[in-house]
């Protein structure tokens, strides 16, 4: 890849702390319980995220779709059958404050990181294309941009493939115990002196 | 002669709840025993067993909860959500490497990997000689070892524990005249799901939920779950017991405040975290040394797209490992491939139709983990009060530190190329793969140090060790060569911690020797350390 042409250059720098500290969430990312998986719906059948702004969903929504185009490759949907945004949203429930400050942070600065470069937008107002271009330069970018892009990746591709119904799509298998039968051992025999 | 009952399956454990339902518990309790041990892990569990079956009272006290291998789910996500530490987002300071630990009844061992390693005996010799801890020379540790290695079913993998990511490991060795061998592993009857990481429910694995602690039990031990040992207590240099607080896993609403009175305490929280509670305790540290030296055994994974499908997440998760560069360059190579998160953590960094066509592509992929050894000069401390406070792990790759992982990195694709691979996926920050060996040196100088080489390579570790290392000479070491603190009598380590200096081989089956070491001195001092002989 060629970062000259990519937009970088107008990408205006972090404070290197203000990174660190957001980058802490890309271990955050893991943490979404599976038991939250079906997220919370109005009776009109819209997603309410309790613990995410307006923005901060709108901005992962279409962080999501760009991402994860799944539907293009016959995969569960990112954005209606999978609730990745969801799944985030229950993440961020079970963050600690300061952790939850930054995540709204790091969302902040990447919506608004854009407009240097793509003709003063944001990010959720740039194409498909765009939008790409633009996580692409992310993630060849300076070191903290690759933090910053690492850790949006990562909290929404782990939340998106860490539903069972994406796996099918994969080839992979998933537990195998309960279908294969095998046998609990119990506890190990204690050795004999 | 005392009767001997080992839960056939699962353990009495007492946890946060049955504690919230018991009326004779209060907000604040005290409990007595012989021996007090702080954590259930590798080190815990067997201290456990090894002083109970010796007769000693012992109370195990663990931090997480306690989760029966009946309740694993064999889903990775479930289970980091539930008995990772911090859900597995323990991260170093700069938050680029990763530090997964277990944190439940039975610690690490719970989502091990099962591969079982010996330090050669040219390392042993080394700590025995140049270092003079005796008590490591090969012909005194060996046997414990050869003990362990029985107790935990250690076996080299039969052909059918080889998947096929292994085989194209083989095949790249083959070609390249690396020298390769089956993988040990402590796994009785392994049922070949590929599930390791996620808890191995049909007991097959030999995590200490299944042996040391069942065993322990069956010799009285009793084990609190959910329960996080705040402080060491300490009077005129002895430790007489410890501080606890009860939670409730899931609320973390605190269900009790506990104090332990022992004449034994024995620190098995593990490389992270038994310094941790010691520095919060302030115990005197003379050498200066608690905390620092924390080697992690640093390993990136490198992962390979093959024309043909391997399907390479089934089957026992260690196959192989590469054994030519142990011994003279201290590179570890393990082939393994896990559960699709997974992926995501180890570094794929595509976006858009690249990304869905890389996860696509995971039945043709193949991993290969490589490991280097670090210099040990990482640092754990506990910074505030002892109640407030907070942790900080600092571990970044030095110049050369990265450099080794870089060639390890470099080093295993050229196996994967070698044994046909069509796409090699770097694990850096950046998304780079090379679609041919022609191309992988160029990738790889993309791939640069910069700043204190952070966001980098993505670095993982499951082994630290080193924090509390023992030692001859009190100026610098903080345990004995029996484990027992420096000027703290009656306080012991036994745990990852002990390690005297960085090493190039799988921890656990070192740390279950050396705590099988500590707990037969405390048996053998039991007239100077118990009131009763
Ligand atoms: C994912 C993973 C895979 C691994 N695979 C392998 C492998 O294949 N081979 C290998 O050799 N090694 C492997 N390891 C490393 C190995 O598991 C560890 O080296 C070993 O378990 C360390 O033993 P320990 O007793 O020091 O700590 P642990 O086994 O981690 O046990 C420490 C326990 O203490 C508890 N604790 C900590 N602080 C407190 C406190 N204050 N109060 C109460 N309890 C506390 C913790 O919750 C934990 O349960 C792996 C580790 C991980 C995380």
């Amino acid at each position: 890849m060629n970062n000259n042409n990519l937009p970088t250059a107008g990408l205006e720098p972090l404070t290197r702390r203000g990174f660190l500290r957001a980058a802490t969430l890309t271990g955050m990312a893991l943490t979404a319980g599976c038991a939250s998986l079906g997220g919370r719906r109005t009776p009109n059948g819209e997603a309410v995220y309790a613990h995410l702004s307006e923005e901060e969903a709108r901005v992962l929504t279409r962080l999501t779709e760009i991402l994860l185009p799944t539907e293009q490759f016959g995969l569960p949907s990112s954005t209606g059958e999978v609730p990745t945004v969801a799944n985030i949203n229950d993440m961020a429930g079970d963050m600690a404050p300061q952790t939850r400050d930054l995540m709204a942070m790091v969302l902040w600065i990447f919506e608004r990181r854009p407009m240097a470069s793509f003709r003063f937008s944001r990010f959720t107002r740039l194409d498909d294309e765009e939008a790409l271009r633009y996580v692409r330069a992310m993630q060849s970018g300076t070191f903290f941009e690759r933090g910053l892009m690492t850790t949006l990746h990562t909290a929404v591709c782990v939340n998106y493939w860490r539903d069972s119904r994406t796996w099918p799509g994969l080839d992979y298998h998933g537990p195998v115990t309960g279908i294969w039968g095998v046998r609990r051992l119990g506890n190990a025999p204690m050795p004999t002196a | 002669m005392r009767a001997i009952n080992i839960p056939r399956d699962g353990l009495p454990v007492t946890t946060a709840r049955d504690m919230a339902r018991d009326d004779s518990i209060s907000g604040r309790f005290t409990l007595k025993t012989e021996v007090v041990v702080i954590g259930s892990g590798a080190g815990g569990s067997m201290v456990a067993w090894e002083l109970a079956r010796a007769g000693r009272q012992v109370l195990v006290v663990e931090a997480g909860p306690y989760h029966p291998s009946s309740a694993f789910t064999e889903h990775l996500g479930d289970t980091m959500t539930e008995i990772y530490r911090e859900q597995a987002a323990q991260l170093n300071a700069t938050a680029d490497v990763l530090f997964p630990e277990g944190a439940c009844v039975g610690g690490s061992t719970v989502i091990g990997a099962c591969v079982m390693q010996q330090p050669p005996d040219s390392v042993l010799r080394r700590w025995s000689g140049e270092l003079g801890l005796k008590n490591l020379a090969p012909d005194v540790i060996k046997p414990l070892f050869e003990e362990v290695g029985r107790e935990q079913y250690v076996h080299l993998n039969d052909a059918h524990e080889i998947n096929t990511t292994a085989h194209k490991v083989i095949q790249g060795c083959e070609r390249m005249g690396f020298s390769w061998k089956p993988v040990s592993r402590n796994v009785r009857q392994c049922a070949l799901t590929g599930h390791c990481l996620a808890g191995c429910p049909s007991d097959r694995k030999m995590s200490a939920l299944v042996t040391h602690l069942p065993w322990a039990v069956g010799h009285g031990a009793r084990v609190m779950a959910d329960t996080e040992v705040t402080r060491v207590l300490i009077r005129n240099g002895r430790a007489y017991g410890v501080e606890a607080v009860v939670r409730d896993p899931r609320t973390r609403q605190k269900v009790a405040d506990l104090r332990i009175d022992a004449e034994v305490v024995v620190a098995a929280g593990g490389a992270i975290q038994t310094p941790l509670l010691l520095q919060r305790s302030e115990i005197p540290d003379v050498s200066g040394q608690l905390g620092k030296n924390l080697a992690v055994q640093p390993f990136v994974q490198v992962l390979a797209r093959f024309r043909e499908e391997l399907h390479g997440f089934r089957g026992a998760l260690v196959g192989v490992e590469i054994d030519e560069f142990i011994e003279t360059d201290g590179y570890m190579f393990f082939s393994a491939l896990a559960e699709p998160e997974q992926l995501m953590i180890q570094g794929n960094q595509g976006a858009g139709p690249d990304h869905i066509n890389f996860m696509k592509s995971y039945k043709h992929l193949a991993g290969l983990n490589a490991f280097a050894v670090d210099e040990g000069r990482g640092e754990v401390k506990w910074k505030g009060s002892h109640t407030d406070g907070r942790k900080v792990i600092s571990w970044n790759p030095s110049r050369s530190e990265f450099e080794k992982l870089k060639h390890g990195a470099a080093l295993a694709s050229r196996v994967f190329f070698a044994a046909g691979a069509e796409e090699i996926y770097l694990p850096s920050f950046q998304r780079l793969s090379a679609p041919s060996v022609f191309d992988l040196d160029a990738r790889l100088d993309e791939i640069t140090y910069g700043v204190r080489g952070m966001y980098s390579l993505r670095i993982n570790s499951f082994s630290s060790h080193g924090t509390c290392r023992m030692g001859v000479d009190r100026y610098q070491a903080v345990t004995n060569a029996r484990g027992e603190v420096y000027d703290v009598k009656g306080l012991f380590v036994a745990d990852a911690s002990l390690l005297p200096e960085p090493m190039a081989s799988a921890p656990h089956w070192t740390v279950q020797t050396l705590a099988k070491q500590v707990a037969q001195g405390i048996h053998a001092r039991g007239q100077e350390l118990f009131l009763k002989g």
